[in-house]
């Protein structure tokens, strides 16, 4: 694994600041923990030796190309592949399950069952959780509100735009009472300037109730604008690369982001240390 | 703006039917003609006044031909709902147990491949000449077409949709409740609009073949006593019907998938 730049933890209003060195102790702030993962489909080896620790509360996005084994990696965090590997991961101190309460996954496309409404589709995960109709409409009706989707409550997604479908399943995710967001490149198939609004919009969500967010994407400027730290993979076997901490301010906004010279110049910076680690890489 | 295309839509309707009507006028106009000049023998091709006279005596005068229509809806309806509900509890089944369905296959095929109205003697032969044996041919047609669209539908579901649910933590009688079936619905109306028009074909060829009752049985009947004009008017009153199955479940359809 050629680190770079490895910054492992953060300062929290709960946790001390580890160093690379502690990550090994049992911190009781480390709410997902993958550990020595190595992972291989037949002869291909997907996965060689990825460890990260994330605090909780956390922010945390994985990019890296596309076969580099990042949603390999996301989707054994959420328990939809059960294929065998080395190494171990660990969400809450437990080994991950499918359908984990505590646990909400958010898709590429939006996934909206058709044969609801915006409002239905927002309260779809609650009503497989066994939310109370009251308890779950209400939610629903107020996410929808703050996902900017007031009043569509009772369409159905063929009449949403792709942006407002997204909106509804962020909702949806959001609506679910579930510490740990895993998102798989939810808005890979948006257009730029839809795709900057779901960006702010997320990270507003985001702010009003902090959750451990595993976030995939192969957009290293996205990566940048909303999280709190980035781990870049190589391409296939993925390994990290780069761990990143990104010191931009919160609360933050995307949308100013791309307006202040800062931000493009730690992209700028970024790209060059990636750059290097990928040479180094090849040279290896 | 609304007012004024309202008025040229029920313009519009008005010279339809003048259209149509006029149409449909002279056909009749030139067939009695032909009939009662004897360019055609109505004894072959019966003649409009006729069937029309025959429809008064037998839907208005008396209810012989509601009571035969009665016959043919109950063998319709019941084999269309018997064999629905088999093919859906069976495509369910399938859609569980691949395994199963792999191996039942080659038996289903052969049976499905037999022109089934073939099987009509042998079901006259089991369930007797009342409605029970049109029952068993039209249930072993509908059986097979809505059980092959149910599986299809079943298995095209939206693969998002399964893994959504699935991480949701989803029990199976939810993810069949919330996703298998609203997802599958779409094709399995196809194959219960199409089951419900062979139900009534395989009632009707039933009858046809020997039955005591049945719009099927009394055109049977009339072909074999000659009677031209009362053939011709079963025959539009099994077309209406048709019509009128084909109506009802495209309303039922709209309400259903009223999403699409």
């Amino acid at each position: 694994m050629a680190a770079i730049h490895s910054i492992s933890h953060f300062p929290s209003a709960h946790a001390p600041t580890a160093s690379p060195a502690d990550v090994n102790l049992p911190a009781p702030n480390i709410a997902i923990e993958i550990n020595k993962l190595e992972l291989a489909f037949g002869e291909r080896k997907v996965i060689d030796g990825v460890s990260l620790d994330i605090p909780e509360g956390q922010f945390l996005s994985i990019v890296g190309p596309s076969g580099c084994g990042k949603t390999t990696i996301l989707n054994l965090l959420a328990g939809l592949i059960d294929a065998p590997h080395l190494g171990t991961l660990r969400l809450g101190g437990a080994a991950p399950r499918l359908g984990d309460a505590r646990i909400a996954y958010m898709l590429a496309r939006d996934s909206l069952l058709p044969w609801r409404t915006a409002l239905q589709n927002a309260s779809y995960g609650m009503q497989i959780r066994g939310v109370p109709p009251k308890t779950r409409e209400a939610r629903a009706r107020d996410l929808l509100r703050r996902v900017g989707l007031a009043g569509f409550e009772d369409i159905y997604p063929k009449h949403l735009s792709h942006g407002m479908r997204q909106r509804c399943a962020l909702a949806r995710t959001f609506a679910l009472d579930a510490p740990f967001l895993l998102m798989d490149e939810p808005f890979g198939a948006l257009d730029a300037q839809t795709k900057l609004q779901l960006e702010e919009l997320l990270v507003d969500l985001w702010q009003q109730e902090r959750r451990t967010v595993v976030f995939i994407t192969h957009d290293l400027a996205e990566a940048i604008a909303i999280s709190d730290r980035v781990v870049v993979m190589s391409a296939r076997p993925g390994r990290i690369v780069a761990d990143l901490k990104i010191d931009l301010p919160r609360p933050r906004s995307v949308r100013d982001l791309q307006k202040q010279p800062h931000f493009h110049e730690l992209y700028a910076r970024i790209w060059q240390t990636l750059e290097q680690g990928w040479r180094h890489s090849d040279d290896q | 703006m609304t007012n004024e295309s309202n008025r040229a839509d029920g313009a519009s309707l008005l010279i339809r039917i003048i259209q149509h009507g006029t149409l449909l006028a002279v056909l009749l106009g030139l067939w009695e003609y032909a009939a009662r000049s004897g360019w055609v023998d109505a004894t072959f091709v019966g003649q409009p006044s006729g069937i029309a006279q025959f429809l008064w005596s037998n839907v208005v005068v008396s209810p012989k031909l509601w009571i035969e229509l009665g016959w043919t809806l109950l063998g319709t309806l019941a084999s269309f709902v018997l064999g629905s509900v088999a093919a859906l509890l069976t495509g369910l089944l399938f859609v569980t147990m691949p395994r199963l369905e792999r191996f039942v296959d080659p038996y289903l095929s052969a049976i499905n491949a037999m022109p089934r109205i073939a099987l009509a003697p042998l079901f006259i032969l089991w369930f007797g000449l009342g409605v029970s044996s049109k029952i068993a041919i039209g249930f072993s047609l509908v059986f097979f077409i809505v059980l092959s669209s149910t599986v299809a539908g079943m298995r095209g579901l939206n693969q998002d949709h399964l893994t959504l649910t699935r991480t949701l933590g989803a029990k199976p009688s939810q993810m069949f409740l919330f996703v298998t079936l609203p997802g599958a619905v779409p094709v399995i109306f196809s194959g219960l609009r199409l089951g419900l028009i062979y139900a009534m074909l395989g009632v009707v060829g039933g009858e046809i073949i020997a039955a005591e009752h049945g719009l099927g049985q009394t055109l049977a009947y009339l072909g074999s006593t000659f009677n031209m004009n009362g053939v011709m008017g079963v025959l539009l009153i099994l077309s209406l019907l048709g019509m009128g199955v084909i109506w009802s479940m495209t309303a039922i359809e709209k309400r259903l998938l009223h999403w699409q």
